[in-house]
Formats: C-alpha cells, structure tokens, sequence
C-alpha cells in the first residue's frame, strides 16, 4: 500500500461511516486530486459529498467552517500547503478563535488537509514547510502524519475530534510504500518510540524521520552510542511527556525538522525541553533544520538546502564529539 | 493595420516557442529538466500578439510563461539553462520554469501561486502613474485566477484608481483537471470585469485578432489612464503540467481546437495575405531548429551554481553584512 | 538513427514507472507525438508520446516491468530503410534495477578556532551529579582531572574511578563497562582486578572487538559462498608411497596430482559468475593458509608445467608472504580449485567452504595407515556429479602412478 492510499482509506471509510462527513477542494472530485489522495471517492460518494471547488483557498476554509457550524464533518483539502498562506485569515482568526470566543458554544469539527514539504525542484513558492505558523496559533490542533499508520488512524482520529484540525502530510510521503500496522488504539496525541536507546534522544516526523532513521546507524557506531527515535503525530498538543521521559533516560536531545531553523517549530521544542529539563541536560540541545533560504530550484542547492540523512547524521557526530560523547 | 516585419517577428516567436517548449518537454522527461512545467503549446498568439502589441510596458505574467518570456526578449538559451538549473539561467538556476524575470526588459515574470501577480500589476501601475509614466502595465492570468478573491479585489482597486492595467485573461477552459463551467458560475469570464470596466472576449487562437485587440485596448488604458480588460479564447494543447495525465477532456475537442492551432494559422494566413511567403518560413522554421539546438546545447554545457550561491541573493549587501 | 526511448520522468517526484502497456508492436512506424506506450508514474497512467518519427524495431521492457528513469526502453530507427537490418542486431537488456545503496559516510570535520572555556564549565547534569557526589569541578579542572567543558559521565568516571585499582580501570576499558556500574554492584571501596573479573564472570559479559578488514572480507566472502549449490564426495586414498619418499610435503604432491588431473577436466577450471561460465586454460590451485585469526587463499598458477621441486618452493612462498601479510593482487587471483589441509593438525576428516570463484575445494585429512580421507566440495552448477565422480578416481589412479615418479 502506499501513503497516500491510506489516506484515502480513512477517508473512504469515515465518509462510509458518517454522511455528515464531506471532502472539499480544488480538483478533489472528478479529477481524484492532484496527489490522488482522494481518488475514486467522487465516483462512489458523489458530487454532493465530493465538492470540486474553485482556486478559491480562502473561502474553501471558510467554507469548510460554515460547514461544520452548519453540521457537517468537512476535510478541506488545500493542494499544497504554499496556497494555504492565502486562507491564513479564515485558519487564524475565524477557525482557531470560534470555540473560545463563543464561550464555547461554537464547535468546529472539522479538517484542514495539507501537504508540506520540499518535494523535487519545485522552487521557492511550491517547496515550503511552514509548520510553525499553525502551531502558534492557539485553539488549533496540529497533527502530522509521518506514515501509512498515522495517516490512517490519525486522519480519522482528526475527522472524529470536535475540534479543528491542520492535517500535514508530506508530498514525498505520497507515493511511499508502506503499511498500516493495526493499532485500534492510536492516539495521535502520543508520541511514538520508534526506536529505543539510552544516549541521546531525537525527535522528528514527516519525511525527516524517515531520514533521521536511514542516518541512525551511522552516527550510532561512529559515536558508539544508542539512539532513541520519537515520532510526533501532533506537533501542538506536543507530547511533551514522552520526550521528557527519554530525556530524562538519555540527558541529550536533538530535533530534525526541515523547515529553516530561525522561529521554527524545532525552536519551541527546544525551548521546552531547557525550560523543563535543563538539569537533566549533558549536552546543549541540537536542532537540525533547513537553511534560511528560499527553497532553490537547483537540485544540488536544493539537497544544500535541507536536511539529509548524510547531513543529520554528519551533524549529530560533530555536536556529540563536540559535547562529551 | 500592423506592419509585414511584425507579421514576420510573429510568425518567428511563435515557432520558436512552440520549438522551445517541445523541446523542453523532451528534455523533462530525459531527466534534463525537472520540478513543475507548464507548457503554452496552443497559446503562442496570445502570448507573442499581447506582448508585441503591448510594446515596452510593464509585463507580470503566469507560471506558464515560457513564450511570454522569449516574446519579450529574453534569450531561448539563458531560458533553457534556466529550466535546466544551471548557472548561466535567467534566474541562476534558483527559479525554474515558474521564476523567470527580467526587469531590464520590463518583465516581472511568472508566479507560482495562482492570481498572485494581478495586485502586483495594479501596484505597479500605481506607481507608473504616481511617477508620471504614460506607459500602461500588463497583467496575464488564467480561467482559474478568476474565482479567487484577489482577482476581483484587483479589479475594483484598479477602477476605483483609474489605473493604467491591461487584464489580459487567458481562458484555456480548465484550471488543472476542473473545466471551467465545473468551477465559475459566469461562464462569459470577461463578463465577470464588466461591471468594473471595458472588456470583451477575443479569439486567442488568431495573431491578427490578438494584435489588433491588445493595440486597442493599450491606446485606450494609456490615452483614458483606466483599465481595461480582454478574455481571450485559447487551449492548450498539452495537460496542466507533466505529471498531469490530461484524460479529462475529450479526443473531439482536442481535435477542435488542433485544427485551429495558432502557429498553423499565422502560416496560412501570413501566405494567403501576402506577407510571407514559402521561402521565409522555411528559412524561419531552419533557423528556429538551430537556435533550440544551440539553446540545449548551451545549457547541457554550462555550468551548475556554485555551492555558495544557496546564500547569495537573500539580502542587499547591507543586510548580508549584518547576517551572520 | 537509432533513437533510444528511455523511462520518462513523468511527474516531479518519479524515480521509476512501470510499463502499463505498449501502444505499438515491435517493426511498426510510429509517428512523432503518437501514443507509444502507456506508462504508469507515482501520480497516474500516462500514454507516453514518441519523440521521434520511426520503426518501432525493439521493445527492451516488457508489460509489468519497473523501471527507474532514465532506463532503455525501446529503440526506435528514424530511418526507415535501416529499420529493417536494426530489428534483427539490437539485444540490448535494459539497465538492471541497480539497488540504490546510500552509503553515509562522516567527512572529517575542519577545525574550527574556538575560544576556551573557563574552569568551572560543566553540563548542567554534570553540576547536578557533582553537586550529589561532592566533586569540586573547578578544582579538578584547574589540576587537569577534570575536561573542559566537563560532561555527567567525567564526574561519575572520576568520583567512582576512585575506588579501583589502576589494573581494574584498564579492564573495566576493555570490556566497556563503566566504574559506576560495576561500582553499584561490588560496592566496595577498593575494587581490585580480581573483583571486576569475578563480576564480568558473574554477569557473563562478552569482550566486544571489530574484525580487520582482511576478516571483513572473509566474512563477506562466506557469506557469498554459501549461495552456491554444493554437493560432497568423500573417498580414502592410499599414499603410504608418498609419505615414504619425503621428499616433498604430503600438500605438494597433492597439488601436482590434483594440477595434472584437472588439466584433462575442463569443468574443475571453470567458474560461474553472473550467468557466464569462465573456463581458464591451465590448472590454478589455491591453498588456504591460516594466519592467526585471518584466512589467505593464495595461488599456485600452472601446477601441471611445474615440477614438484618447483611447486614447494611456490609453496613455502606464498606462506612467507601471506605470513609477512604481503600477497599481491596477482597471488591470489584465478585459482578455480582450492586446497585446505588440516589433516597436519591431525584431523582425520572434515569438509570445507568453497571460495569464491572457485568451483572445488579439497579437504585433506591426516593419514591414518598410510590412507588419507579426502571430502571434496563441488559447485553443482558447474560439475555434476558422474563428471566429480570420475575426477576423483583419476586422481586416485594419478596417485598410483606416482609411485613411478622420481
């Protein structure tokens, strides 16, 4: 199976499900959408459930909110997370903002799709991962889905949750191949340990952790250490238990996101972990972040331009040699 | 009535981008050229008879921009480096195919994000005016671009200005795989500026049409300093961009619209009205060929950028020297 | 002119695409822009257009197959007469799915001029732990006992160090374990070498070591050969004569039997390799020759020209070289029979591992009156059993017949 068939799995079965529940956007219906995510669904729910509409971001949110204020369960779609910058108004002051500033009584159960990420030469405006301006927003869950599983059970946690959700997928991740692994009990507001280990901690999701876990055993035979691996499949709630726990156990901690590193969501990470955790640091702690550069067309500046597994793993042995390891 | 050595420069910009983006189409899938690229085959006379008869105005322009690109002057060669990544590009290889700029020649280039670069020409043309400029500004867009909300945002501030803004819509039928009757509730897009200002709807698929609406129309926003607006009728011939199959639309419309392909008519049209003749447009088509060639050529030879170029071109001197 | 079709990158994000279905057959003309072939990418199937106007003359990707772009996947002749002779010469197998192997590897790091820190620097886990042991780190770091920056671990190493001795701190290096551990155990406040082997006894703990490279490849190697299909011949032979006449090792008359037999059997000098059989002209025989904990199969090239005076001193040879660690590429290529001898350690019989690239290898015993047990190994692919069969029995009669040899 592929990533984005697992999507389109949670999507197919909640729709199947609940009737409330439709899907909107630009090419989602009659064309199956532009990285196929929601292909066959139009043929099988109709046009009625399935809404082609116009390259209109803005108002597929706001239309997506009266939706749901109306008593609907909509999944907006925005094709790439670069045009959901033209909606900013309607996710930061009409979609975050309704439930608080109705005291409560507004409820907006509903999904904000979107695919970030530097895919392959697609240059400065279509190659961004602008995590960051969801997460500071209040009122706002952002949920991520690093693989077949979190976007299967994490998708359809996000259409049963009362609340509104930014849903981020990778455009890499799309046509990935991988599986659901069964897990009734998938709370997307608890971090995974994907991988075990006593030395250092390192947190990452989306395309970066499948980066991060190809650079793993390089930087753990060359530092002679253990890694423990933390997958997020939401980014705020941030699960700061769980990383708390390993830190603890390990004393080092590194973050590998692929947004450039000045104000990113890997900031507020680290923020939280000195502020909570500093007595237990033995390192200072590491983000590993894109450049602050706009993504370049070029594919070696590109590569220069974001994290990879060459370059996690070159940084985390410098940063450890460096820090006692 | 436009001149023969216009006709002529038609006919040779026409080809040349129809060359061009066949041949880019050949190097994509190669491996030579990556990322998003939209081709303009169908819709060279909208873009070279707009351009020519815009003369030397302010152009902003779509991501489908290639022949608006080599219309306006810039090289086939620095183009093609460009879609090839590599140094020599028009943009260094840091743009692609959606970045392309030229402000030297006027021309401030495509946009990837869709309607985006109509505030820019209301803005620009602000400034024209503020300055004392009589030239007017240019701005292309697609079908699609006219149900978002910063198109009609765009409109009104032009009228409500009096700004020199020529809107030049390029109604292909289709935003990516949605037709455009599936996505706008008024079918007659040039209907949808009406309200606002002067607009009609003009066969894009015809040099002399398109020459002769985009002359009038630039008379009229430079001599009144007001807005006007064009809907041409256009196709294009290929899908939405590489990776898009293209099996929405059917076989007989894609015959419909092959049989009024542009470059073919300008040909026909250019003979039977006497102003080129056989000779010339073998003599053009030959030339073009090679220019490709060379065009290819230069670009497979030149060099990529230089690691460092990922930090150049962020900041002016002055705040590169204050980042660190 | 031949044009050559090739996976076409597709989408933005395609590495390889998978033949759907061919548009077209081998031999018929295809026009430029007409549909060739439908291909399916990691967005869509696509109908693939020809580039090139033309014969059709080879498809090289069937139906079903994946293919990373840029691969070959058909050839078209542009000029139509040539299509013709073209259809019958093209055999071109398309490129072979090469397994994408990201090796990372670590560049050194520049050095970088950075400014020292004050004594007193320490990671904040690093104060705490010091703070509950009662170490003074800006003392120990102004005597040198402490680093700078100093981390947790130097505070635990030098607080529970203490209490070893200088010969259990280099065991306690050598099995990785650290002071604290084994401290929290022992709890003792003079920890000996005794005590800390008693507690890698207690706790079983295993001494971790990297092989040499020249184990690496070893290692590698057996690996591989354990893909081949072997079979075993076991049979005695009688060489009271030859242990009589010392005049050679029992391995040097070995050699030269097994060299001249092999010479009338193309089989034992060929090897398989990547879907070709190599026959090699002469009989190249390696030795396995053990080193301490490293194995060496050096050569002996043109055993059945050279005498038996001639094969020892190769022989005693390469042993010096491969003892000195000194064999060149040239020592130790091109042997398709190979020779391993334990029976001088007195091992009556066993089977070995066939080297790579080679297709036999014989497993000498000792001799047990005058009669040794030889297993033979073979490679299935290359020689079936009648054809070891009679091999073997010719050399059995090759070693009657030495008897005649001066």
């Amino acid at each position: 199976m592929l990533y984005r068939e697992a999507l389109n799995r949670a999507l197919d079965e909640m729709m199947e499900k609940d009737e409330t529940v439709v899907v909107l956007g630009e090419d989602v219906g009659f064309y199956g959408g532009n990285y196929r995510v929601t292909e066959g669904l139009y043929a099988k729910y109709g046009e009625k459930r399935v809404i082609d509409t116009p390259i209109a971001e803005n108002s597929i949110v706001g239309n997506a909110i009266g939706m749901a204020l109306g008593g609907l369960r909509p999944v907006a779609e925005i094709m790439t997370v670069n045009f959901i910058l033209i909606a900013m108004d309607q996710i930061v002051n009409q979609m975050a903002k309704l439930r608080y500033m109705s005291g409560g009584k507004i409820e907006l159960p509903m999904v904000v799709r979107t695919p970030q990420g530097v895919s392959k030469q697609l240059a400065a405006q279509h190659s961004q991962s602008l995590e960051r301006f969801f997460t500071s927003v209040p009122g706002l869950i952002t949920m991520v889905a690093s693989d077949a599983t979190a976007a299967y059970y994490g998708l359809k946690k996000a259409i049963e949750l009362d609340d509104p959700v930014i849903f981020l997928e990778h455009e890499l991740l799309y046509p990935m191949k991988m599986e659901i692994k069964k897990r009734e009990n998938f709370d997307p507001f608890r971090a995974d340990i994907v991988k075990e280990g006593k030395d250092i901690t390192v947190v990452s999701y989306l395309k970066m952790l499948h980066d991060t876990l190809k650079a793993v055993p390089v930087f753990e035979k060359e530092l002679n250490v253990s890694v423990e691996v933390i997958n997020l499949h939401s980014l705020n709630p941030l699960d700061m238990e769980t990383i708390a726990n390993s830190v603890k156990k390990t004393k080092r901690f590194v973050v590998v996101t692929e947004e450039p590193k000045t104000g990113s969501f890997a900031a507020e990470v680290v923020s939280k972990v000195s502020e909570e955790l500093f007595y237990h640091l033995d390192a200072p702690p590491l983000r590993i972040c894109g450049e602050d550069v706009p993504t370049p067309y070029n594919r070696k500046l590109e590569l220069l331009s974001i994290p990879t597994p060459e370059k996690i793993a070159q940084q985390i042995v410098y940063w450890g040699r460096e820090h006692g390891i | 009535m436009m001149g023969k050595s216009i006709v002529e420069r038609a006919y040779y910009l026409m080809k040349l981008g129809r060359v061009f983006e066949e041949r880019a189409k050949e190097e994509y899938m190669k491996g030579n050229i990556s990322g998003f690229l939209h081709l303009a085959i169908g819709e060279e006379a909208v873009h070279v008879g707009a351009t020519l008869a815009f003369g030397k105005g302010d152009i902003f322009v779509h991501y489908r921009e290639h022949v608006w690109a080599l219309a306006r002057g810039i090289s086939p060669k620095s183009l093609m480096a460009e879609l090839f990544g590599k140094k020599t590009g028009v943009s260094k290889g840091k743009g692609g195919s959606m970045h392309l700029y030229e402000p030297l020649l006027n021309f401030y280039g495509g946009n990837a994000i869709v309607g985006a670069q109509i505030p820019h020409a209301v803005g620009a043309a602000y400034a024209r005016k503020y300055l004392g400029h009589t030239e007017g500004v240019l701005v292309a867009f697609g079908d699609g671009a006219t149900n978002a909300g910063n198109y009609y945002e765009s409109l009104n501030m032009a009228a409500l200005w009096e700004l020199p803004v020529l809107f030049v819509n390029e109604n292909n039928l289709y935003a990516i795989g949605t037709r455009i009757d599936r996505a706008s509730a008024v079918k007659e897009l040039y209907k949808k500026a009406k309200e606002f200002m002067p607009a009609e709807r003009v066969d894009g698929m015809d040099f002399f049409q398109v020459y002769d609406a985009v002359s009038r129309a630039k008379e009229y926003i430079e001599r009144e300093g007001k807005p006007y607006y064009i809907e041409f009728l256009t196709y294009r011939y290929e899908p939405h961009s590489m990776s898009d199959p293209g099996d929405y639309r059917s076989p007989r419309e894609l015959k419909v619209f092959h049989d009024k392909d542009p470059v073919e008519f300008l040909k026909r049209e250019g003979i039977k009205r006497g102003l080129f003749d056989e000779n010339f447009v073998k003599e053009i088509d030959e030339r073009v060929e090679e220019e490709i060639e060379e065009a290819v050529k230069f670009a497979l030879e030149s060099p990529e950028p230089e690691d460092s170029e990922l930090f150049t071109d962020i900041f002016c001197e002055v705040c590169t020297d204050v980042v660190p | 002119m031949e044009y050559k079709v090739v996976m076409p990158q597709l989408t933005d994000t395609m590495e390889e695409g998978k033949i759907v279905r061919w548009l077209k057959k081998e031999g018929e003309i295809v026009k430029k822009d007409e549909p060739l072939v439908e291909i399916e990418s990691d967005k869509a199937v696509m109908e693939v257009p020809s580039m090139k106007e033309g014969v059709l003359v080879k498809i090289l990707a069937e139906e079903g197959e994946e293919l990373p772009v840029g691969a070959p996947i058909a050839v078209i002749e542009t000029e139509v007469e040539k299509a013709q002779i073209t259809a019958k010469k093209v055999e071109e197998k398309p490129a072979e799915k090469e397994e994408k192997k990201e090796e990372i590897k670590i560049p050194q790091k520049k050095p970088e001029k950075k400014e020292a820190l004050p004594e007193g620097t320490a990671s904040p886990s690093a104060k705490k732990t010091a703070a509950q042991l009662g170490v003074n780190i800006k003392k120990l770091q102004e005597e040198g006992k402490l680093p700078v920056p100093a981390h947790e671990k130097d505070i635990k190493s030098y607080f529970y160090s203490r209490f070893f001795t200088k010969s259990a701190l280099e065991l306690l290096q050598r099995y990785g374990l650290s002071p604290e551990e084994v401290y929290q155990s022992v709890k003792k406040e003079r920890i000996d070498k005794k005590a800390v082997e008693k507690y890698i006894k207690e706790k079983n703990i295993p001494e971790i070591s990297a092989p040499s490279d020249i184990q690496r490849i070893l290692i590698k190697n057996l690996s591989k050969s354990t893909q081949i299909p072997v079979y075993h011949i076991t049979h005695p032979f009688d060489v009271k004569y030859l242990l009589e006449k010392k005049d050679y090792t029992l391995t040097t008359y070995l050699i030269k039997v097994f060299g001249d037999v092999m010479y009338n059997y193309p089989e034992l000098r060929t090897i398989y390799k990547e879907d070709s059989f190599y026959t090699y002209p002469t009989s190249n025989i390696s030795v396995a020759i053990a080193v301490d904990n490293e194995l060496f199969n050096p050569t002996i090239k043109n055993v059945e020209d050279k005498t038996l005076k001639e094969i020892y001193e190769k022989l005693q040879e390469i042993k010096e070289k491969a003892k000195n660690r000194n064999l060149s590429v040239e020592d130790i290529q091109g042997a398709t029979f190979s020779i391993s001898n334990l029976g001088m350690f007195g091992i009556k019989q066993f089977d070995a591992v066939i080297p790579p690239f080679h297709s036999g290898i014989a497993a000498v015993g000792t001799a047990v009156e005058g009669v040794i047990t030889i297993t033979f190994t073979f490679d299935h692919r290359v020689i079936n059993g009648a054809q070891a069969a009679q091999f073997v029995i010719d050399v059995e009669k090759k070693i009657q017949a030495m008897r005649s040899l001066k």
